[in-house]
């Protein structure tokens, strides 16, 4: 009976959540706030690739929901509600705007898609930045200071998991089997008796639940928000970033290219051997990147063969492929 | 009243003729290579740096500069071309458009930072007058009216460009049916590269346009590049009368929102007018050249 759970893929799961639990006890707070960083970004390169891997339109705008939420968030929390409140309220009008805004948006083909999320997430710059009495303008909200990164580390966990297991039973489910076929060919999937507009809504408001859970906990813990903040171009480009650098489509790829991300911007930031110029063009640098994974390695780092090797050899093989599981039978 | 509607209207005209020039070529780019080129707006923001540069380091008059800018941006296109969209279009076509919005946005971000890092944020104007005079109470700034009539002219050459050389009637060709193209023999990617010659460095001379009446800064590019294809949405990819038509009412409509609401509210007029014809006419207002 119990045989049959005792797996190496299981206990590696397990380890690892039970040494995340108790990460913050025994670990540096410097180290306990990259851990967070890390959650937030999986969160947030999990929840595109919903839209951008299993769907097919990449969402260039991913970051305006956690932008969206974190100032709703902000507003309510300034005035004096209690934060459970605050964070609903913040989800909420974030999924009644994606619920919106997905009619006429997801009517567009690819690129449009990408292009017509960039303006929106650099026109809730300009707005954010214009509604001085509403949103504080420029100057952005500064909320009661606090020290809270361990309740943060735990809510962050909490919703990369949450994130991570939805991201896992899309591909085995129904849902996911309408969401790839619709990547696949749109016209064939509508004349086999999918509702695709309905899909792809699904699918977007789906996807803005993550950035907005994260984005109302991120302005309570970094207690200052402000438009460059939260839709700045840098992180408007995050998570393509991200998740490109993974690999789209795939489990294992959002997740990597977090951990990747992380290390590349720590290095970035804090080694002292990098000449100040290499820290002051750090836009760059991830522009080059991210061309670079575009022009050379399109399907992303789960891709190339030391990685999948390694994920073969732990049993992880299966995550690899970027497909649903129903469509690649025949591959065995 | 009716001088200030005028002045806007005049205003507008020239914005639109601006915007269409560059949304005329990515539109260009968009239909021949099918890449959607988002680094559009940044060559723009470069043809108004040479511009500016040229202009502090020697006095030269712009429009002499003009006369430089062009053959290098056709030089920087080719370039362009072949460092960054040619490794990628082999891919099927989907996959194409993804990767080359990838390969673009990171481009885009790259050229933006680091022209911010060597020239600085600040913005930069061009200080070139030309003395204006007065029609029937409209002031009209002759310098505006010079770079009006060098658009049209342009355009015109555009027009019979297009209809008239071999390399225009490939690509006309090739607007209208890709696979007809290369039955007859039309070499389809050396077309491209030379489309993208030819669009980058109308984005350039937009540049220099635009330097000369506004000011530019390192961070223009990426909303300039969203308008070009709320215009390209607007007026149907490939279209030179589509393009113009487009940039005309994107900017009459820019001018009078920021006259009447605050300038930096017209970028929400662009997203507007694209979210309004995407949900009444999605497949642009014209066809095809």
């Amino acid at each position: 009976m119990f045989k049959k759970w005792v797996t190496p893929l299981n206990v590696i799961c397990i380890l690892v959540l039970v040494g995340l639990l108790l990460l913050p006890r025994v670990l540096d707070p410097y180290w306990v706030v990259f851990m967070l960083l890390l959650f937030m970004y999986i969160g947030i390169g999990a929840s595109f690739n919903i839209t951008a891997g299993y769907l097919g339109y990449v969402n260039l705008g991913h970051y305006v929901f956690f932008g969206i939420s974190a100032y709703g968030f902000a507003i309510l929390y300034s005035k004096g509600f209690p934060f459970l409140f605050c964070l609903a309220s913040g989800v909420l009008v974030t999924l009644i705007f994606a619920t919106l805004i997905s009619y006429p948006f997801l009517r567009l083909k690819g690129g449009y898609f990408a292009l017509a999320n960039f303006g929106l997430i650099k026109l809730f710059e300009l707005v954010a930045g214009s509604l001085r009495n509403f949103t504080g303008g420029t100057q952005g909200i500064t909320l009661t200071p606090g020290y809270r990164p361990f309740q943060t580390y735990y809510i962050f966990l909490a919703t990369a998991l949450f994130t991570v297991i939805v991201c896992y039973w899309i591909p085995r489910s129904k849902f996911g089997l309408a969401l790839f076929s619709v990547r696949e060919d749109e016209e064939v999937a509508a004349a086999f008796g999918i509702r695709v507009n309905r899909y792809k809504m699904k699918a977007y408001v789906l996807s803005s639940l993550f950035p907005a859970l994260l984005g109302g906990t991120y302005a309570w813990y970094s207690a200052f928000i402000d438009p460059e903040v939260v839709f700045g171009t840098d992180k408007a480009l995050l998570p393509v970033t991200m998740v490109m650098l993974g690999g789209t489509g795939t489990f294992l790829g959002p997740i990597m290219g977090a951990v990747f991300m992380m290390i590349i911007e720590e290095l970035l930031w804090t080694s002292m051997w990098l000449p100040i110029w290499i820290k002051s063009l750090h836009l760059t640098m991830l522009g080059l990147i991210l061309a670079a994974v575009g022009i050379f390695s399109p399907g992303g780092l789960v891709t190339l063969s030391p990685f999948t090797w390694f994920f073969n050899r732990i049993g992880f093989g299966r995550f690899l492929g970027a497909s649903h599981k129903a469509l690649n039978l025949e591959e065995g | 009243m009716l001088t200030i509607f005028i002045q806007l209207i005049l205003a507008g005209v020239l914005q639109g003729g601006t915007y269409a020039l560059a949304a005329f070529g990515l539109s260009l780019i968009f239909c021949i290579a099918e890449v959607l080129n988002i680094t559009h707006g940044e060559f723009l923001m470069l043809g108004g740096l040479v511009t500016y540069i040229l202009f502090t380091a020697t006095g030269w008059n712009p429009f002499v500069i003009l006369l430089i800018v062009i053959p290098l941006f056709i030089f920087v296109g080719l370039i362009y071309q072949k460092a960054f969209i040619k490794p990628i279009l082999s891919r099927p076509p989907r996959q194409l458009f993804f990767s080359s919005i990838v390969v673009t946005v990171g481009i885009a971000t790259a050229i933006e930072d680091t022209t911010s890092f060597i020239w600085g944020p600040t913005v930069k104007g061009v200080s070139y007058s030309m003395p204006a005079f007065t029609a029937g109470g409209v002031v009209i700034s002759s310098l505006r009216l010079t770079i009006l009539i060098l658009i049209i002219v342009l355009t015109v050459f555009l027009h019979f460009y297009l209809k008239k050389t071999f390399l225009g009637k490939a690509i006309r060709a090739i607007l209208q049916n890709r696979e007809g193209a290369m039955v007859i023999g039309i070499n389809v990617p050396r077309v491209i590269t030379f489309v993208f010659g030819i669009a980058i460095s109308l984005a350039a001379v937009a540049g220099v346009f635009y330097v000369l009446q506004f000011t530019i800064g390192p961070y223009i590019g990426l909303p300039l590049t969203i308008r070009y294809v709320a215009i390209v949405m607007l007026g149907g990819s490939g279209s030179l009368i589509g393009s113009l038509v487009g940039g005309l009412i994107l900017g009459v409509a820019e001018t009078f929102a920021g006259f009447f609401l605050g300038a930096h509210w017209s970028l929400a007029v662009a997203f507007l007018a694209l979210v309004l014809v995407l949900l009444l006419k999605p497949e642009g207002l014209f066809k095809h050249v």
